[in-house]
């Protein structure tokens, strides 16, 4: 009996000391969609009324790691449809600006105003949720991807830890082997649901294995779905002074 | 036992089903292809036509043209930029509109008018600095209704549907200058000069061919600005110098974020400047509009002394797409309860009150001292393709009002339908009950290319 409890305890201990943290799952899920050089990213973001296509979005993200805050800034820059073609929207922290180069009029919004729309601007931008959640491990479960696959994966729940967190709570589902991004859940600060999040299409992109369509579906009126395509992922000279409201005007593509 | 190994096996998948096989299913969505960076157009075909109410009774008599029943526009708008090499880029954007209006023959000189709003080339020979040169819309300010740091809006301002400040800014034409700009980390510095080209010309004026450059209007006087840029406990923060003579100015605005759903910002002006019935008088003494002998109206020393302009008010996204702004604007050179009392008692002096309306809307100024700017801004009303916006500016000095609601309809990614109701309130010795029409209607149709 006793040897079986060594052998038990060897086995706890050595599971233990192998088991990956939240934190570490995080991060290592954060480096599967991110590359980790300054890139751009080209999305379609079409939205879905009871499984009919009605709008569709173009976008290009610009986006760079800041070494000092670990976090991403991004800018997005519209390309369609053609009324909003031009229109910019930095993201630097908490400096968030929108740019009309019809009125040449830059706008400082706040962070509320990320999430006009129902794929908002904080779902598509380029985030280390590492930096801004504070992770818990649930447990594992088996889920089924958006393709209906079976996936081991490590369930966590992430609660706000900075005032840049696009969402105060979040719940993510980790596959375990790969690390990839299978589902998440995004919550109000009221603590009610806003919408559920599917990845797939994972492709070989600027140096890894990552998500190319998102899936969001939205948890009042589950008829409303949309869909996010990421393409062509290029390495960039992203530019510090991108990054900067006086500089939005001079911008371009 | 079975039971249990089948509710064992079985796999959470209520989720994943809310999801449309026609999505999954779809072709993905090939974003926009990348155009070539060096040539990029933006253009649209908008047409819109204006109804106003009869016009009512005043206590000023008024000028014949604000009477006007009814307008249409046509316009044909562009943007292009273009990058012949690296580091040369050439901008150009203007409108061509061609005018019907009520009390004016279809052929006259206002029938077809141009505006060159911008064309420029820009030098950027190293990261973070570039040159400028050319016509330029340079724009300042972090305020909705009132710009004070805005310096160079003043007679900018062509022919729109929409009294929307956000939306009348969009067919603003630029001035001639040489501009330098440097950006580093945190902060910008930059630096214009735009020099004299032609007299001012009278407020309104037509070229017998319609296709004016207005050089007059926006290169009428010598004219320099100095814009320092930081950022400082999350304000951003920007520091402001314009040389005009006679008009000479320093400025600041200022920008943050309250909490998760407001932003607040201000924006102030200051300066030695005559009083805007002062300066009105001036301008219409030298453009020939107003004799040489015109008194001012209403009575001013016509001195000079430093005078402060102030924008100050606050966005609010108040619900999943709704978004307030409010704003208090204060402009010390304008009229006061005395000055408009003045107006109002004095009809003799009506075309020089009007006057001087129309100088203050040239300028881009508020005629009263004191008034209050609201904006409602509504995407996905009812509809995820209808969008409603209202604003109104309010006269602390009266009670009236000027307002519109305008609701647009996005027929497609390629069509948009749009109405603007737009009110003058008020009693009619006030400022904005004593405009003629009490409403416009405008419906407008643009294309997008």
């Amino acid at each position: 009996m006793s040897r079986f409890l060594v052998t038990l305890a060897v086995l706890l201990w050595t599971r233990s000391a192998l088991a990956e943290s939240a934190a570490e799952i995080v991060a290592a899920s954060d480096q599967v969609r991110n590359p980790d050089q300054p890139f751009r990213v080209a999305l379609s973001i079409v939205e879905y009324l009871g499984g009919q296509a009605h709008d569709a979005v173009g976008m290009i993200v610009h986006s760079k790691l800041d070494p000092g805050t670990r976090q991403y800034r991004n800018l997005v820059a519209y390309t369609a449809p053609p009324r909003d073609a031009g229109k910019l929207v930095l993201f630097d922290a908490s400096k968030m600006w929108f740019y009309d180069p019809a009125s040449k009029a830059s706008i400082r919004i706040s962070a509320q105003q990320r999430l006009i729309g129902q794929a908002s601007n904080g779902d598509v931008l380029t985030v280390n949720l590492a930096h801004d959640y504070a992770p818990k491990l649930l447990g594992e479960e088996t889920i089924q991807d958006a393709d209906h696959q079976q996936r081991n994966t490590w369930h966590l729940d992430l609660a706000a830890a900075t005032s840049d967190a696009v969402y105060t709570r979040l719940e993510a589902w980790i596959e375990m082997r790969t690390h990839r991004p299978v589902k998440a859940k995004f919550y109000s600060d009221s603590g009610r649901l806003l919408k559920l999040a599917f990845y797939r299409a994972y492709q070989e992109q600027l140096g890894g294995v990552r998500p190319t369509e998102l899936i969001i579906v939205d948890a009042v009126d589950t008829h409303l779905v949309t869909r996010v395509t990421w393409s062509g992922f290029r390495a960039e000279d992203v530019r510090d002074e991108w990054f900067q409201r006086e500089y939005l005007p001079r911008f371009s593509e | 036992m079975w039971w249990l190994l089948a509710a064992l096996a079985a796999v959470p998948g209520d989720d994943v089903d809310l999801i449309p096989r026609a999505v999954t299913a779809a072709q993905a969505t090939a974003p926009q292809a990348e155009k070539g960076a060096s040539f990029r157009a933006r253009w649209f075909v908008e047409n819109a036509l204006s109804a106003s109410t009869e016009p009512r009774d005043v206590p000023v008599p008024y000028p014949p043209s604000l009477a006007s029943r009814w307008q249409n526009r046509a316009s044909l708008d562009a943007s292009l930029s273009w990058r012949p090499a690296n580091p040369l880029v050439l901008t150009l954007s203007g409108r061509l509109n061609l005018f019907a209006q009520d009390g004016v023959s279809f052929v006259s000189p206002d029938t077809i008018r141009a505006n060159l709003r911008e064309a420029y080339a820009t030098w950027q020979p190293i990261s973070g600095f570039s040159v400028e040169a050319g016509r330029i819309n340079v724009r300042e300010g972090v305020a909705l209704g009132f710009n004070p740091t805005d310096f160079f809006k003043t007679r900018t301002l062509v022919d729109q549907s929409s009294l929307d400040p956000s939306i009348v800014r969009q067919n603003r034409l630029g001035t001639v200058m040489v501009r330098a700009q440097a950006i580093g980390a945190g902060v910008s510095v930059s630096a214009a000069v735009a020099p004299k080209l032609a007299s001012p010309p009278p407020l309104t004026e037509s070229n017998p061919i319609g296709i004016d450059p207005h050089l007059g209007a926006m290169n009428g006087a010598w004219r320099a600005e100095a814009v320092l840029g930081f950022e400082v406990a999350d304000l951003s923060p920007q520091l402001l110098g314009y040389l005009e003579e006679g008009r000479s100015k320093i400025g600041l605005d200022v920008s943050r974020p309250i909490g998760g759903a407001v932003v607040a910002y201000a924006e102030w002006a200051g300066g030695p400047e005559k009083s805007l019935a002062a300066r009105a008088a001036d301008s219409g003494k030298n453009t020939g509009t107003l004799p040489q002998n015109a008194p001012i109206v209403p009575p001013d020393s016509g001195a000079t002394s430093f005078r402060n302009d102030v924008a100050a008010g606050f966005s609010w996204a108040i619900a999943a797409t709704l978004t307030l702004n409010a704003e208090y604007h204060f402009h010390q050179g304008g009229f006061a309860r005395a000055d408009w009392s003045y107006g109002f008692s004095h009809p003799a002096d009506a075309r020089q009150l009007w006057y001087v309306r129309g100088y203050a809307n040239d300028q881009q100024e508020p005629m009263s001292r004191h008034q209050l700017f609201a904006r409602v801004a509504w995407p996905r009303f009812l509809s995820r393709d209808f969008e409603v916006d209202g604003f109104a500016f309010v006269g602390l000095i009266d009670g009236s009002v000027l307002s519109q609601l305008s609701f647009s309809d996005y027929l497609s990614k390629d069509w948009t339908l749009a109405a603007f109701i737009s009110g003058n309130f008020g009693a009619p010795r006030s400022e904005r009950g004593s405009f003629p029409q009490a409403a416009t209607l405008t419906l407008q149709i643009t294309r997008y290319f």
